[in-house]
């Protein structure tokens, strides 16, 4: 148990992620934007990135701690640190992990101004709440909580590791709307679930007589899908598995379906507001699927013993024996290998901007940095807000931004984020073109970049890409 | 001029960013957790009159039973468990006196702990309560984690024989743990 916990919190501390990518979003010089917008206004002609060096995501975050709550060096012992911890989090609370990396990623805009755009990355998503009720039976036991029903509903864990092909278009419809859409063929080649538990344990003075105490577990409904893990289990050689796993990322897995849509409304040339609908899909769990649940009620008093007669060489009942075949009995555990369809985490961006300073693409204006038949300025600030479905709700998160062409090879967009790891995110990113090349890295929580350890979310993102412009 | 000026923001800019630290933090603390939780657990019951020890003889003093407890010298038991409180409810309507024991037991049936509890006398109007607590730790401790089974005998001074009444009881154990790396 105490391994467990080192690893809950290690994992609390250094490998907690989340989806949103406040920094990227709207961030039009990187093609990469067209992830997170599919309507993004695209004002290049051409872009490529390089395989697997165009986009690496990591971000990682945990609502409540931070490795620095845990393993700062202290005077007051580890173990209290931990512990009171655990009882200032609460089941709402979450460790989220998600990690991109992509493959290919190309673009081009035909004659009819249409940019078509496609791609393959890798994606590895997981949210674990904090079952606290369970944390505080193991860290305490159940000595100062009789008569408390510990929650087992609050087993809530997800991941997924999967491969996605897409491939979209955006389309400037007018001199305001510009609209994008983008499909998604979704290869899985792990997945695992358990976000319908019930349940309660309770010790309690007992009600019968008969002992002490009274065991209960009362509702109990607990299940766990998985797919594509169970061929795993019996594989030894760690090159097996990594193989078993890659040869699902090529249509090999479980396959799903997907969409994004976004839009941009450049209300004036001064406001521009856009949103998306990112993940809008659906996997389909059909192969290599194993499922465990268990269910049942059952009240433990102890072991009642009967004194029977017995004659000389006779033995006792088998009490002992008999119990544990009746808890095993009462709680069996099914395994199916039925089909299942899981959605993708639902992710959602909005934003408004205001645009100012200089002018940078319009027609007759001489000191651009971009040119092009609509006018653009060098500067904005805006509001963005994010939100995507986990499986006890929505998280949202709410960010201010500045944004500023620097340079025709510099771009640079601060932002303050509020969400639900901290009310304090402060992020940057660094986009530069010279030539053809364009780099982009993004990082957030700089505030904490003297100690990131006390950071409760980290994030980086980079790549590198061939775009050609329009001129 | 200004080209410069951009050069170096943009490369301190990078620096920084790639220059995030992790300080004031010992990672190796985590050899210092351990987990010591208290659990709360029914051991034995049970409620027993005259006509257990008269089935065998009507004269009959010691009635016995046995139930296996493997899980007391399991390998998470014997690492973990460090204290043992047996907590025993003796509720006597005999009018007579008992002595409880509890033996427990190896596989080769050598006794390694044992608890002897004396029972005062009481009446069916007015059942007596005998509670008792055994502290089990250190050295006690290691003998009775290697122990599978737990030989309960409830012992008369007199015969039951006729004699109307019960003992009824109702026992728990306190398991100190600790979990360490």
């Amino acid at each position: 148990m105490k391994y467990l916990f080192s690893c809950v919190f290690s994992f609390c501390g250094l490998l907690l992620f989340s989806q949103n990518k406040e920094v990227l979003y709207g961030l039009d010089e990187t093609p990469q934007s067209l992830l997170l917008n599919p309507g993004t206004r695209i004002i290049n002609k051409f872009h490529f990135g390089i395989p697997l060096m165009s986009h690496f995501h990591f971000n990682g975050g945990s609502s409540g701690v931070s490795a620095y709550d845990i393993f700062q060096t202290s005077s007051v012992d580890i173990n209290t640190r931990i512990r009171n911890k655990i009882f200032e989090l609460d089941d709402r609370d979450f460790f989220t992990a998600t990690q991109q990396l992509e493959v290919l990623n190309f673009g081009w805009k035909n004659r009819k101004e249409f940019y078509f755009s496609g791609g393959i990355y890798q994606e590895f998503d997981m949210v674990l709440y904090f079952p606290k009720d369970l944390a505080v039976l193991a860290w305490e036991g159940n000595a100062n909580d009789i008569g408390k029903a510990f929650d087992l509903g609050e087993i809530n864990v997800r991941g997924d590791l999967l491969m996605v092909y897409h491939f979209g278009v955006a389309k400037r419809w007018n001199k305001k709307i510009t609209l994008g859409a983008r499909a998604k063929i979704y290869s899985s080649m792990l997945s695992f679930s358990s976000t319908k538990n019930t349940g309660t344990v309770e010790t309690r003075f007992s009600e019968s007589g008969n002992n002490i105490y009274e065991h209960i577990a009362t509702n109990i409904n607990l299940s766990i899908n998985t797919s594509g893990i169970a061929p795993l289990i019996d594989l030894e050689d760690f090159n097996q598995i990594t193989n078993k796993i890659s040869n699902r990322a090529f249509f090999g897995g479980n396959l799903g379906l997907g969409i994004d849509f976004g839009a941009t409304y450049e209300i004036t040339d001064k406001w521009t507001a856009s949103a998306s609908f990112i993940d809008l899909g659906t996997i389909f769990h059909t192969k290599d699927v194993q499922s465990y649940s268990t269910k049942g009620d059952y009240t433990l008093e102890g072991i009642e013993l009967l004194f029977p007669p017995i004659g000389s060489g006779e033995s006792a009942p088998p009490y002992y024996e008999d119990l544990i075949d009746e808890i095993e009995g009462t709680f069996p555990i099914d395994t199916t290998y039925n089909t299942y369809s899981q959605m993708r985490p639902l992710k959602t961006y909005a934003s408004l901007k205001y645009n100012f300073g200089k002018t940078v693409g319009a027609n007759d204006v001489c000191n651009c940095l971009d040119t092009g038949e609509d006018q653009r300025y060098n500067q904005s600030i805006g509001v963005q807000m994010f939100n995507i479905f986990r499986p006890k709700g929505p998280q949202f998160a709410a960010t201010l931004f500045y944004y500023r062409k620097i340079s025709d090879y510099l771009t640079l967009k601060t932002t303050y984020t509020a969400d639900s790891y901290s009310y304090t995110n402060f992020g940057l990113g660094l986009v530069t073109n010279i030539k053809m090349v364009n780099f982009y890295v993004v990082a957030n929580n700089l505030q904490w970049y003297g100690n990131i350890a006390k950071a409760k979310s980290v994030s980086l993102q980079l790549g590198l890409n061939i775009i050609i412009d329009e001129n | 001029m200004k080209k410069n000026l951009y050069l170096l923001f943009l490369v301190t800019s990078f620096l920084f960013l790639f220059n995030a630290c992790v300080k004031d933090t010992d990672f190796n603390q985590t050899d210092a957790i351990e987990l010591t939780p208290i659990l709360e657990l029914d051991f034995i019951f049970f409620n027993i009159n005259s006509q257990n020890f008269t089935d065998i003889d009507a004269n009959n003093l010691i009635v016995s039973d046995t139930t296996n407890l493997d899980f007391l010298n399991s390998e998470v038991a014997t690492e973990a468990i460090i204290r043992a409180d047996f907590y025993f409810k003796n509720t006597n309507s005999f009018p007579i006196s008992l002595i409880t024991e509890y033996q427990f037991l190896n596989d080769a049936n050598e006794i390694q702990h044992e608890v002897s509890i004396p029972i005062q006398d009481g009446n069916t109007v007015n059942p007596v309560i005998t509670e008792f607590t055994e502290i089990v730790e250190n050295n006690d401790l290691v003998n009775l984690t290697s122990a599978t089974k737990v030989v309960v005998n409830t012992i008369a001074n007199s015969s039951l024989n006729t004699i109307d009444g019960n003992l009824d009881l109702q026992s728990k154990v306190t398991y100190y743990i600790r979990l360490e790396q």
